[in-house]
């Protein structure tokens, strides 16, 4: 098992040796993590003791609702460019030849590359909640923790799909990503990160149903804040495995695709 | 000798980027540059072959489609045995590639750092990786360096970095991009000694490398291909290519003022270009002929009409003359082929 994670283990040790050499930007963004969860504090208090019914559902406070927005939307970004991200740099870098000259297969090579994100946002989220808990009051004394695991983990993967296919377009057309603007834009707008779907008119609340996003950070609210069951919870799971069974294959198929395009056209490089 | 590389007939065209006009007159027609064309090379076990060529020949085209980095358009070959189409993992299992860049390594990261990340992805076994790597760091001779950031390597020291990472597999052939290309003539003439003697005779592996230094190919390589322009133009030993070239040996003369009038007189016995006039002092003649006898009969026929023969040499061919003589024909398709590989 241990030797399984090797490699996944030798990328995120590289990422952090890398980034720790950067001091000053490793201690940098936790400043910024605090001064954010500062202005959405002061923005709650605007709402003061007033019940606001669309945020019912998820315990009536403003703060607590988006505390969870903005920590859990960090996993949108990275799913949608860490992969991308990793291809650039490492392009841009000049490794990437010498990583794809290696024994290790493209998918592991791409998991593994954006792993070191996927710790790191982890490590925000929980800077994010200790934060609000600890520090402006949150209350997730019932929280479903487990529930929540699963969830995230389920986020992640089929988030990961929509990063993929991101990363495709670049390895194969180099700019242009068409997928990742639109997805990050309506993911954004849609999502129901820093305001509840339940203010959308109706036609508008089912298209967001559309973005694996609204699930997961629902999912999340009810399972941190409201401490639903897991059997509660089910509809937001299994639309989250519905996304990444459908989304996970897809993404590598396309890849290979771009993959096999790059190396036809001399591109592998490019950037 | 067998072979360890072996290409069948292998293309590589490129796709270029159509203008404007050309979408618009001909949006279905595809724009192609042909990079390698019917590419067809032998490489034998344990030498150094040499594949030399000017910018924009094909070099590295050639090497990356050899490492599985690029796809062919038409053609294949065999790398230890196995199909660069079909056996991709395989290959990849039997090379090192010497990546011609000193940015493709982790700068941040010590040297030894960098070998560890590449150790396990090439899928060294743990209990091995450490030796493996001392080993390696040993053989190039960082092992004293191995804790410094790569960023604060010399450009020679990422070279053998570089070399070090090909080596971590002990792979049967190490692909070389121009090796000694950014290195000062010291330290490149350090690399090459170190190609042949620790790499080639030391550990028995085989080197291909591609440069567009004369000077190192004819000091390095056991054979040379020249590539130009996406073919092959010649191959072989040094040896063969100037046999190839020009069957006739050439010698050059030197007389001491030869009588007036004889020179035309003599051309006609023997045909001879004037390489150089020595002012009050004589001439240097330029004889090429493929019969051993001819000078001897020269040289006679000189001195029985009152001539005096002060120097007489062969003129062996350069490796310069045989790269120039390919690689100015251009437009023209003639190499010095014979057979390739």
């Amino acid at each position: 098992m241990l030797y399984q994670l090797r490699k996944p283990l030798a990328f995120v040790m590289r990422d952090f040796g890398d980034a720790a050499s950067y001091k000053l930007s490793f201690l940098m963004q936790f400043a910024g993590i605090f001064l954010s969860i500062l202005t959405f504090f002061f923005l709650s208090r605007l709402f003061g003791e007033v019940v606001v019914s669309s945020l019912q559902p998820y315990g009536g406070d403003y703060f607590s609702f988006v505390l969870i927005g903005i920590a859990f939307s960090g996993y949108i970004g990275v799913a949608q460019h860490s992969i991308t991200g990793t291809i650039s740099s490492a392009q841009e870098m000049g490794t990437l030849e010498a990583l794809m000259v290696t024994q290790t297969g493209v998918p592991t090579i791409l998991f593994s590359s954006s792993l070191s994100s996927f710790i790191w946002t982890t490590l925000r989220v929980i800077v994010y909640l200790v934060l609000g808990v600890a520090v402006f009051g949150v209350n997730m004394k019932g929280a479903n923790i487990p529930a929540a695991i699963l969830i995230l983990l389920l986020s992640i993967t089929s988030l990961g799909g929509f990063g993929i296919i991101s990363a495709s377009f670049i390895m194969a057309f180099k700019k242009g990503d068409p997928l990742s603007w639109v997805f990050s834009s309506l993911s954004g707008f849609l999502g129901g990160i820093v305001y509840p779907i339940e203010v959308f008119p109706g036609w508008l609340q089912i298209c967001s149903y559309l973005l694996p996003i609204t699930h997961s950070l629902k999912g999340m609210r009810l399972a941190l804040l409201q401490g639903y069951s897991t059997t509660a919870l089910l509809p937001y799971i299994l639309a989250l495995t519905f996304f990444t069974a459908v989304m996970l294959p897809l993404s590598l198929l396309l890849f290979q695709k771009a993959l096999k395009k790059a190396k036809m056209d001399g591109s592998l490089t490019q950037y | 000798m067998s072979s360890i590389v072996e290409t069948f007939k292998l293309t590589k065209r490129f796709p270029q980027i159509k203008r404007y006009h050309e979408i618009l007159i001909h949006p279905l027609q595809k724009r192609e540059i042909t990079a390698l064309e019917n590419i067809n090379i032998r490489v034998k076990k344990g030498e150094v072959f040499g594949l030399l060529g000017p910018n924009g020949a094909g070099k590295t085209t050639l090497i990356k489609t050899l490492c599985t980095l690029l796809l062919p358009n038409e053609g294949t070959a065999l790398v230890n045995g196995y199909d660069i189409l079909k056996e991709e993992r395989e290959v990849r299992r039997s090379i090192g590639y010497v990546v011609n860049d000193e940015r493709s390594f982790y700068w941040r990261l010590t040297g030894r750092r960098n070998l560890e990340f590449f150790a396990i992805l090439n899928n060294l076994a743990p209990n091995w990786t450490n030796r493996r790597i001392g080993e390696v760091l040993r053989l190039v001779g960082l092992e004293t360096n191995e804790d410094k950031r790569v960023k604060d390597y010399s450009t020679g020291m990422k070279q053998k970095l570089a070399i070090a990472r090909g080596m971590l597999c002990d792979p049967e052939v190490l692909f070389m991009d121009e090796p000694t290309r950014s290195l000062d003539p010291v330290i490149a003439k350090s690399l090459r000694d170190f190609i042949r003697k620790n790499i080639v005779e030391g550990q028995g592996k085989t080197v291909f490398l591609s440069t567009h230094n004369l000077g190192e190919a004819e000091d390095l390589c056991d054979r040379i291909a020249i590539i130009d322009r996406g073919k092959i133009k010649a191959c072989g030993t040094l040896d063969e290519m100037k046999a190839l070239l020009d069957g006739k040996k050439r010698y050059l003369i030197e007389l001491e003022k030869p009588a007036e009038g004889f020179m035309e007189e003599f051309k006609d016995l023997f045909p001879f270009k004037v390489r150089e006039s020595l002012p009050g002092r004589g001439i240097i003649i330029e004889v090429a002929t493929d019969d051993r006898w001819t000078v001897s009969r020269m040289i006679e026929v000189i001195v029985t009409h009152g001539g005096r023969v002060v120097g007489c040499f062969p003129e062996e061919k350069t490796l310069q003359e045989i790269f120039s003589r390919v690689t100015s024909s251009r437009g023209s398709d003639e190499g010095l082929e014979g057979e390739q590989g």
